[in-house]
């Protein structure tokens, strides 16, 4: 009995420790067991989907390139939706306002064009923001003075954003030629990739910075990590903002404007899916179309419970998933896994990181084990 | 042009296109009172269409396909219920799970069984329950096209989602189960006091929900569109929810907030010919539903109060 009081301090800081990155893991390691046995059932060998999935997200410099790629915008959403969750909200449709900041990166790329790129591509940034917040504002004001639930009108807001884009691409704002896509962006409005900024002969002699597509997109999305826990952490806003979420009676006692906190809470929100949108135009696609966001709106909410809307562990999250999307191309094509895998993955991921107490359960028993196994 | 517009096959249509939403709302709103929120109508919607589809490519039964498809409901409703009320999961998160899981497991054996993702071979569809010889000439003629249109061309589901309503309005205000199912959503403490299990009540609500929903998937794979398309929900169960708020929490009235919703649709769809003389592009008509439902919970919030326990974990005292 003596041996274990003494064991307590250190066992406290364990479990600590335990709570805010066990879960987690231990939730994605559950996650990724489950999709091996639903492979396995299905008639495929999972450690060869697993392997040529690591080989397509790892493999190379440009393999890492395509996981940063693919990061680079989940760390916005993933920024958007837990921003929205700090403050007991839950934006469910960042796919819209992510939508709505790339039309406007993509419409200011091409409005903008021959400005040098020192104005074009700031004010697009601004821009994309300002329309993400936009996209935002009405479920907010519906959310603060009527009460309708955020979850119902961002979604709407988002089917309502993705068919004015496919209205736009089609019509008012369609390049001349087959495909239906806005014109496509000069030089002057694109976020180079990283491989570009240096020489062939630093390239020749460091082959770790070919990263491929990869670009300077995550340089903006790592600043706004930044930014979303400085805001957090130090500001009355940010401040305002955990109150909110974490008690909103005390909250309004204590004097807080509730209403005001909420419409700001989920204009942020929206400016930074809006941004991921913007990462996307100007940094990958240079143009926008119907189909250039596959659901990130919708994986931000998995990259923010995952990293239990911690800004930094935002990035880890993003780019676990940015991995596994960079990667199921590769597991298709070698292990013939259909790339759907990944969508039952990540919702594996949000349910059993929701669901703490499985994944509690199984840490604290296997660290029984551990403690009595040492004894 | 009013009367090409003001048809009898403008009504029918605002009662099909009504049905799944009715079906997924009449489940929302009991899994509401009951305490528990399922946003996850959506993804058991999808799943229930999956499967159901599945079983009549297999079998060549359409009815063999709807009872699959609202087992497949009530399976994938299993998951919302442990998780919102056994692990006492936030229940937004467990529904957002599952419209995810159900997104990637449709595609992923669609893929795995059918070879290819995007859409299935077509199945054979429900016919009509009714078939009635059309009377040749003169005015009655004519009333009897509106009847005939109006009431007595619809298939199966269509008639089982206008009785489950009823069933189900009166079984909520008529009935000790769902006095007890009010009282689980308004005040759970008091019904675990009386010895009532929460667990259970809660249980049962969210299966019912989930087979609701299934009924509702099949209703749009079997009976309507006559094929599985990925993500062909579109919505429809997040309109669901939004027709239970307008509906006050009640049955029929969230059968009758949908068929506002299916009027609107079948509106625009009627319309659609006339968009070239006005010229509206059709992206803006297909909008018309999401911005419908934004407009209505606008309105209707506020002066709408649902169940108190609402979207709150019980734990057992």
């Amino acid at each position: 009995m003596t041996e274990s009081k003494e064991r307590l301090p250190a066992q406290r800081t364990w479990m600590v420790v335990l709570q805010k990155v066990g879960t987690p893991i231990a939730s994605v390691a559950l996650a990724i067991i489950v999709g091996s046995l639903i492979m396995w059932v299905s008639g495929y060998d999972p450690m060869a989907a697993y392997a040529a999935l690591f080989q397509g997200a790892f493999g190379s410099p440009k393999a890492i390139g395509e996981t940063i790629l693919r990061a680079t915008p989940l760390i916005l959403t993933g920024l958007a939706v837990g921003y929205g969750f700090r403050a007991g909200l839950f934006n469910i449709g960042a796919e819209g306002q992510l939508f709505m900041g790339g039309l406007m990166a993509a419409w200011l790329g091409v409005e903008m064009a021959g400005q040098p790129w020192g104005v074009t591509v700031p004010a697009i940034i601004v821009a994309s923001a300002l329309a993400g917040a936009a996209w935002a504002f009405i479920p907010a004001i519906l959310k603060a003075r009527v009460g309708a639930h955020e979850v119902i009108t961002t979604m709407m807001f988002s089917y309502i954003a993705r068919y004015l884009v496919s209205w736009l691409v089609a019509g008012p704002f369609k390049a001349p030629g087959p495909t239906p896509a806005s014109p496509m962006l000069g030089l002057s409005a694109q976020l180079p990739r990283i491989q570009d900024l240096f020489s062939e002969s630093t390239l020749a002699a460091l082959p770790f910075l070919g990263l491929g597509r990869a670009h300077t997109g995550i340089v903006l999305a790592l600043l706004a990590a930044v930014g979303v826990w400085f805001i957090l952490k130090y500001t009355t806003l940010g401040y305002e903002n955990r109150a909110v979420g974490f008690n909103l009676g005390a909250s309004e006692t204590a004097g807080i404007s509730v209403q005001r906190t909420i419409v700001k809470a989920l204009c942020i929100s929206g400016a930074l899916a809006g941004l991921a949108g913007a990462v996307e135009v100007v940094g990958l696609h240079h143009r926008i179309f119907d189909q250039f966001s596959a659901g990130l709106g919708f994986t931000g909410i998995a990259v923010a419970l995952l990293a239990k809307n911690n800004p930094f562990g935002i990035i880890p999250a993003a780019l676990l998933f940015g991995a596994l999307s960079a990667g199921s191309g590769t597991m298709q094509l070698v292990a013939g896994v259909p790339q759907k895998i990944i969508l039952i993955i990540q919702a594996l991921v949000i349910f059993f990181v929701g669901a703490e107490q499985i994944v509690l359960w199984f840490v604290t028993r296997r660290q029984k084990e551990a403690i009595s196994g040492a004894e | 042009m009013l009367s090409d517009v003001i048809t009898p096959d403008l009504f029918a249509a605002a009662v099909r296109i009504a049905t799944p939403i009715a079906l997924a709302a009449i489940g929302g709103t009991i899994c509401e009172r009951s305490g528990v929120v399922n946003i996850a109508l959506e993804g058991i919607m999808l799943t229930g269409a999956f499967f159901g589809t599945a079983v009549v490519l297999a079998t060549g039964s359409p009815w063999l396909g709807v009872l699959m498809a609202v087992v497949a409901g009530v399976v994938v409703s299993a998951i919302h219920a442990a998780g919102s009320i056994n692990l006492r999961m936030d229940q937004i998160v467990s529904g957002t799970a599952i419209n995810l899981l159900a997104l990637g497991v449709t595609g992923f054996l669609m893929e795995l069984w059918y070879g290819h993702p995007g859409t299935t071979e077509p199945i054979p569809l429900l016919p009509p329950v009714f078939n009635f010889p059309t009377p040749a000439g003169g005015a009655l003629a004519e009333v009897w096209r509106w009847v005939d249109t109006v009431f007595l061309s619809y298939t199966p589901i269509v008639y089982m989602a206008i009785i489950i309503a009823i069933v189900a309005q009166w079984a909520v205000y008529r009935t000790r189960w769902g006095l007890r199912l009010r009282a689980l959503g308004e005040h759970p403490r008091a019904v675990d006091t009386a010895g009532v299990s929460v667990y259970r009540g809660r249980w049962v609500a969210v299966l019912m929900s989930g087979a609701l929903a299934g009924l509702a998937g099949a209703n749009l794979s079997i009976e309507q569109v006559g094929v599985f398309q990925e993500n062909f929900t579109n919505g429809r169960g997040f309109i669901a929810l939004a027709a239970n708020i307008f509906g006050r929490w009640t049955p029929i009235g969230s059968y009758l907030a949908s068929l506002l919703f299916g009027f609107a649709d079948a509106l625009q769809i009627k319309l659609q010919p006339f968009r070239d003389v006005v010229n509206i592009p059709p992206q803006f008509f297909m909008m018309l539903p999401y911005v419908l439902t934004v407009i209505v919970l606008a309105g209707v919030m506020g002066r709408a109060v649902g169940p108190a326990a609402v979207g709150e974990p019980y734990e057992k005292g």
